[in-house]
């Protein structure tokens, strides 16, 4: 009797293996995509597709921003052809382009582009893609348009006749002004004139780049050394620290969500921030501050503002066995009615006639301001290594800003940290 | 012994197969998951990536030696041990004996006191962090209304208060464990020791030094052990208080080195920190139980 039974459990188990799979006709793609905003788009983007077209069933991979960059790069190490497209914060592309992990767009593209003019890209957010910077081959497209905006209260602007901030100078002095007029608020706290972040690592970095670059601060020069402790860059980390004065206590340990919720509360009158925070401040669930913020470019200094790129890039891996499909994807979802309705979901698009787009800005009135500050944007230098630069750079820029050290003694252990960086990569 | 007993005869065999029939599964999954990435992990500590490829080399090693970061990491990692070990010990100590004695109440006590440690080290981070926020949360808060200008107590924030806030959620939440164990090891002391202590006429405290402490001592070896494995590979809470902040103040080895394998990809180096991480502990628990277990026989 128990063997009967047995058997025919295995013979069960034997016909199922067998019995054909309904979707196994249908070409499968995987997609690595970040938790939040950015990778929501694309994740809708995706269903999207996988409706119009029948033969393509798309699974996704959704991973927190800290977990998708060793996730992607043990996985396109290890060469399993796990992923055929990766959405890539473009920091991280100089790493996976220099290690040929990515197949090169260029020859694919070629034979439908004319279908879609690239032209309409705009150019920074482009040259994040090649690899060289700039100049090399084409290994991803940009997805999403993020870079810095400067953030700031106009209605305290207006009560204390403060000018608009166009340099880093009218920026302090309204900092000054706002935090010692505006000592005792509603709820008896005061304002803060300006709200930063400068948590170790990736935090006190991109809110000290566009002031670094403002001073005239540069982070290697023509020959690739070093060159964070230059006079330039000591002022700038001398001014950084002097705003942080004006900044709420604490602000050394700092994220972005500390300072948006600042913001939000109005606490604190003026920040760099993301695009992606728009929208929270006409919430009323979440602003107390409904119709009082004004989105600009980044003020300047020596040179002209520039604010740091962040953009999203997606590439197909290397290793990818469905190349052909992905690309027929990737082209998709960068069209430029693809975009415009991920834009319409809340991301920043990188196409220059979707923020000239009438109906777009009518929504989103950041619009011209954010395609200035794309316009006049930098990126983070492009090395490989740029993560255990960013690392050992913004270590010793929270210890300058909690005064463990001063601004000369930051910059020069930096500098030579990041030497040490170099030479080992050698 | 018959000699139809010896190893390779046929009675011999059959009486051995059974039971490696059953250690075999387990052998596997310790070969597979334990040995061999054990010897994989030696291996790559002792290669380099250069542009040729990977080479045999002690590179890693020498690094260690000139990283400031890795030493600092290595103090730090001391300081949060020995200054939460102490704490947890003495107050876990303390504890145990105020409730070994029978005051009212003390069962109501026993189970409260248990609550912190049966929590994620996860949600004990967030906790804490939002508990010592220094414009929104409950320490500050509480300061203020006793008429406390807490501008300066920024917590996890100031390079002078991180170390402390982070040893003291350590504190918090483990005292407990340590107080749990000391009390099991004092129930487990018999009567008789103290009946005759109290008869040869020795003080409380005669008695506390000379009876219950060399009676508590295996309890207290092991809470020492587990402790200071615990303290020294400390990850969870601090990397959610701090992430390793302010600038590099409370980064212990353990955050040092899962920065240097994944947001670095440099797993060579971060092995061999890994491996002198486990040396220190080895060399620290032959100590422990030297020292503790010698007395023992004296």
């Amino acid at each position: 009797m128990r063997l009967t039974i047995s058997l025919t459990l295995v013979l069960l188990l034997a016909l199922t293996a067998c019995h054909p799979n309904p979707q196994s006709n249908r070409t499968q793609l995987t997609l690595a995509v970040v938790s939040g905003v950015e990778g929501e788009a694309l994740k809708q983007a995706a269903h999207d597709y996988e409706a119009q077209r029948k033969y393509i069933h798309i699974e996704i991979a959704e991973l927190p921003y800290t977990n998708l960059f060793e996730k992607e790069l043990i996985d396109l190490k290890s060469r399993t052809g796990a992923y055929d497209l990766i959405m890539l914060d473009d920091p991280w592309f100089p790493r996976f382009a220099s290690e040929q992990l990515l197949t090169e767009l260029t020859p694919l593209i070629k034979r439908r582009w004319p279908l879609d003019p690239g032209e309409d890209f705009l150019d920074y957010p482009m040259a994040l893609c090649r690899h060289p910077y700039q100049t090399g081959a084409l290994y991803a497209l940009p997805y999403v348009g993020n870079s810095q905006l400067f953030f700031y209260r106009k209605d305290l602007f207006e009560k204390h006749s403060l000018k608009a901030p166009k340099t880093w100078n009218d920026v302090l002095t309204a900092a000054k002004t706002i935090y010692e007029k505006e000592s005792t608020g509603a709820n008896g706290g005061r304002i803060y004139g300006y709200v930063m972040r400068a948590q170790q690592g990736n935090a006190a970095v991109a809110d000290f780049m566009p002031i670094f670059w403002a001073f005239g601060g540069e982070m290697f020069d023509a020959n690739g050394k070093p060159t964070v402790n230059s006079p330039e860059g000591i002022a700038a980390l001398q001014f950084m620290i002097e705003l942080g004065k004006y900044s709420p206590p604490g602000y050394v340990s700092f994220n972005a969500s500390d300072v948006g919720a600042h913001l939000l509360q109005g606490t604190a009158a003026m920040s760099i921030n993301w695009p992606a925070w728009i929208s929270s401040f006409s919430d009323p669930m979440k602003s107390k501050v409904i119709g009082k913020m004004e989105f600009t470019t980044l003020p300047s200094a020596k040179r002209f503002g520039a604010a740091e790129i962040g953009n999203w890039l997606i590439a197909i891996p290397r290793d990818s066995r469905n190349a052909e499909p992905a690309i027929e994807f990737l082209l998709w979802a960068t069209s430029a009615s693809e975009m415009k309705r991920s834009a319409q979901r809340g991301n920043p698009p990188t196409r220059r006639s979707l923020f000239l787009d009438p109906e777009l800005i009518a929504q989103n009135p950041a619009y011209p301001a954010q395609l200035r500050s794309l316009e006049s944007s930098r990126p983070r230098p492009r090395t490989p290594y740029w993560n255990e630069i960013e690392n050992a750079f913004g270590i010793f820029l929270s210890k300058a800003n909690s005064g463990d050290l001063s601004p000369a003694e930051a910059m020069n252990q930096a500098n030579a940290e990041i030497e040490k960086i170099l030479q080992r990569a050698k | 012994m018959p000699k139809s007993r010896r190893f390779f005869s046929a009675q011999n065999r059959r009486e051995w197969l059974l039971p490696a029939l059953f250690i075999a599964p387990a052998l596997a999954v310790l070969l597979s998951l334990s040995i061999y990435p054990l010897i994989y992990s030696i291996t790559i500590s002792l290669q380099q990536e250069t542009s040729s490829g990977a080479v045999w080399s002690l590179g890693n090693f020498t690094r260690l030696v000139s990283d400031n970061f890795f030493l600092t990491a290595m103090v730090h990692t001391f300081v949060y041990a020995v200054a939460a070990l102490s704490c947890e010990f003495l107050l876990g100590l303390g504890l145990a004996l105020l409730l070994n004695s029978r005051i009212r109440g003390r069962g109501l006590f026993r189970a409260s006191l248990l609550v912190p440690m049966m929590l994620p080290s996860v949600v004990v981070g967030v906790v804490w962090r939002l508990m010592l926020n220094p414009d929104f949360g409950a320490i500050n808060g509480t300061l203020r209304r006793f008429g406390l200008n807490t501008e300066s107590l920024t917590w996890t924030a100031s390079p002078k208060l991180a170390m402390l806030s982070v040893i003291a959620v350590d504190v918090w939440q483990w005292t407990p464990f340590v107080f749990l164990v000391l009390l099991a090891g004092l129930q487990a002391i018999p009567e008789e020791p103290y009946e005759a202590a109290l008869i040869d006429g020795s003080s409380s405290w005669q008695t506390f030094w000379h009876v219950t402490l060399p009676l508590l001592k295996p309890s207290i070896l092991i809470v020492l052990l587990l402790r200071t494995m615990d303290l020294l590979r400390v990850f969870d809470q601090i990397f959610i208080l701090t992430e390793g902040g302010p600038g590099f103040a409370t980064e212990t080895i353990s955050l040092y080195i899962y920065r240097t394998a994944f947001r670095f990809f440099d797993f060579g180096y971060a092995a061999a920190m890994s491996f002198v991480l486990l040396a220190l502990t080895n060399v620290i628990s032959a100590i422990y139980i030297k020292f503790l277990q010698a007395k023992e026989t004296v």
